[in-house]
């Protein structure tokens, strides 16, 4: 479904020059620095999948993007949609497409949001029932109704994602592309928008490409993980499996015994080697082990011999951690600069 | 193609909602509009009133008025905020989010400009006509002439939209555009014949500023509205050149597009 092919996009960054006059000589000479925000990326996707696109060092997963919904055109290097250059069939491409920025909003600034949805109905030629089906659909899942008639300008950041995310879903695009589009959803709607993507892939086949920083937003959405680093696919796999290559996990717990937080420690220390303990001022006590050693049951059984356990959870790993380990596999991470969020 | 066009149409009606949720900007406008005329309009009343019967480049006192006032309402009618936008858009990188859209930007624009134009016709234009046409006796047109100025002036608008569009398009080239929407200004304002007619320029001047597609922005529809051409062939050959400079500089504008999308590079977000 999507293909990128040695895929290169360098920046010219111009140096500018400050006052009118400046800004009038800008137009005749002009000094640049060359940033190269993808760097040779070669990947594909299949139909029907729900990635996540993460972005290492020099990927430019925002650049990537922009180049797959045909905004930029890249340096070199090609990339298909649906077996279409997105930027050189443009408006064809975008018909096919729904597409969310979560750092820019592509709803009419002034209107509500229901003008707006009316605005892209007449845009994408979408045929009645389709447009319906997907208004109640929204009005369920995301509670669009509650929106009203609030100019965009005036919604929460949550309330505008909602806006976004229905709005990118309103055509029932073949392939979805997410950027960052889950800042502000607190837990309720991002299961919500889970709902929704997961229809959309059961009923339509609807192919899901998504970036995000946060593991949450991306455990919350994908199956699937496509991780590049300096212009190779490092992990292409299961979420879970990506997940699984963390060579640290956490268990957080409460208890109810009394011991003094740093005789806990001292406790849990002693008695798994490799183990650190760190207490937080309420008591609680988080327990990072590596999995090389242990396994979750074995930290798990230690606590509930030695602890009269109140509570307790085991948190996904940080993606950063992960991904740090695979880099680490081939070079020292933090090399080169990432040009965009 | 009309199913294509009409795929447009909300852009110009979300464009007059947004508008309307600004109605004191309107007020703002006329003001500045009205007072921008009477310096104008007062100060050349000045130098004709000592001329009786015509005077320079052969305006009466009712027509230089007229010609002065008129043109300060087309200059209204121009300013279809394209270039601000369009500008704003393309160094903020706003522009991204519109090319999602399976739609061509330089046409959304248009359309999107068109409710501008037309609230600033009524809303600022009439009432200013209808103020000056009170205060200061006017030249009323004949009929014929008033239908040629229609005309005139619809061909007007688009030159206006390109020439914004084009300056907007400045935005791939430098961050502060301000500067350049300055100088469009000055040279569109001195070259259209809204601050002196270009029968009133000494000749080079006047010979340069003819053969730029400004001069079809203010100087030709007031050609036109005060009869002052000698016959049809001249009134036709008058908005024959006006649409050759439409259609080459819609040409230019999608062509320059094309090129700057190519290059178009989008950092951040």
């Amino acid at each position: 479904m999507i293909v990128a092919e040695r895929l290169v996009k360098e920046f010219r960054l111009a140096e500018r020059e400050p006052g009118l006059l400046g800004s009038l000589r800008t137009l005749f000479t002009r000094e640049y620095r060359v940033v190269r925000a993808v760097d040779d990326v070669s990947f594909e996707i299949p139909a029907g999948t729900k990635t996540a696109y993460i972005g290492a060092n020099g990927a430019g997963k925002s650049t990537t993007i922009k180049m797959l919904t045909g905004i930029m055109t890249p340096t070199s290097g090609r990339c298909l949609v649906a077996g279409l250059e997105p930027y050189r069939h443009r408006q064809r491409n975008a018909r096919a497409i729904g597409v969310v920025f979560g750092q820019r909003s592509q709803l009419w600034w002034d209107l509500s949001v229901p003008d707006s949805f009316r605005i892209l109905r007449r845009i994408y030629d979408i045929p009645e029932p389709v447009y319906r089906r997907n208004l109640t659909l929204f009005r369920d899942l995301l509670d669009i109704d509650a929106l009203g008639t609030t100019p965009v300008r005036q919604l929460s950041l949550g309330q505008r994602m909602r806006a976004e995310i229905a709005a990118s879903l309103l055509h029932d695009p073949a392939v979805l592309f997410w950027d960052e589009p889950t800042i502000g959803l607190d837990m309720v709607l991002k299961d919500a928008v889970r709902q929704l993507v997961n229809r959309a892939h059961r009923e339509l086949g609807t192919t899901v490409v998504l970036t995000s920083h946060d593991i949450a937003d991306i455990a919350a959405i994908c199956d699937d993980a496509l991780v590049v680093d300096h212009g190779r696919v490092v992990h292409q796999g299961t979420l879970t499996d990506l997940l699984r290559t963390a060579d640290h996990r956490s268990v957080v717990f409460d208890h109810r015994d009394g011991t003094a937080p740093e005789t806990a420690r001292q406790r849990i220390e002693a008695g798994l080697p490799g183990v650190r303990a760190t207490p937080d001022d309420r008591g609680r006590i988080r327990v990072d082990y590596p999995t090389g050693r242990y396994t979750s049951r074995e930290v798990l059984a230690f606590l509930l011999d030695r602890f009269d356990l109140a509570d307790w959870y085991a948190p996904e790993p940080g993606l950063e951690d992960v991904l740090r380990k695979i880099y680490g596999r081939s070079r020292t991470p933090g090399t080169a600069h990432e040009g965009a969020a | 193609m009309i199913t294509r066009l009409r795929r447009y149409l909300p852009f110009a009606t979300s464009g007059l909602q947004s508008l309307l949720q600004y109605r004191s900007m309107f007020a703002m406008t006329a003001v500045t509009a009205a007072a921008g005329a009477a310096v104008t309009v007062f100060l050349w009343r000045a130098v004709y009133e000592g001329t009786p019967g015509r005077g320079p480049g052969g305006f009466t006192v009712q027509d230089i008025t007229t010609y002065l006032l008129v043109a300060q309402i087309l200059q209204v009618l121009h300013t279809n905020r394209v270039d601000d936008e369009v500008a704003a858009e393309v160094y903020r990188g706003d522009v991204a989010v519109m090319l999602v859209r399976p739609v061509s930007y330089p046409v959304m624009r248009f359309f999107a400009c068109l409710p501008v134009v037309g609230a600033n016709a009524v809303l600022v234009g009439l009432p200013v006509l209808g103020l000056f046409a009170a205060i200061v006796p006017l030249t009323a047109p004949r009929p014929a002439d008033l239908l040629l100025f229609t005309v005139s002036t619809a061909l007007s608008v688009l030159l206006a939209f390109c020439v914004n569009l084009l300056t907007g398009m400045t935005g791939f080239l430098t961050t502060n555009t301000w500067g350049v929407r300055m100088v469009k200004q000055s040279v569109v304002a001195f070259f259209a014949g809204q601050l002196v007619p270009l029968a009133l320029m000494p000749d080079p001047l006047a010979t340069l500023a003819r053969a730029l597609p400004f001069r079809g922005m203010v100087d030709g529809p007031l050609t036109l509205l005060l009869g002052r051409y000698d016959g049809w062939a001249d009134a036709a050959w008058l908005l024959a050149q006006q649409v050759a400079w439409a259609a080459g500089l819609s040409l230019l504008c999608a062509a320059l597009w094309r090129a700057a999308l190519g290059r178009l590079e989008v950092l951040g977000g």
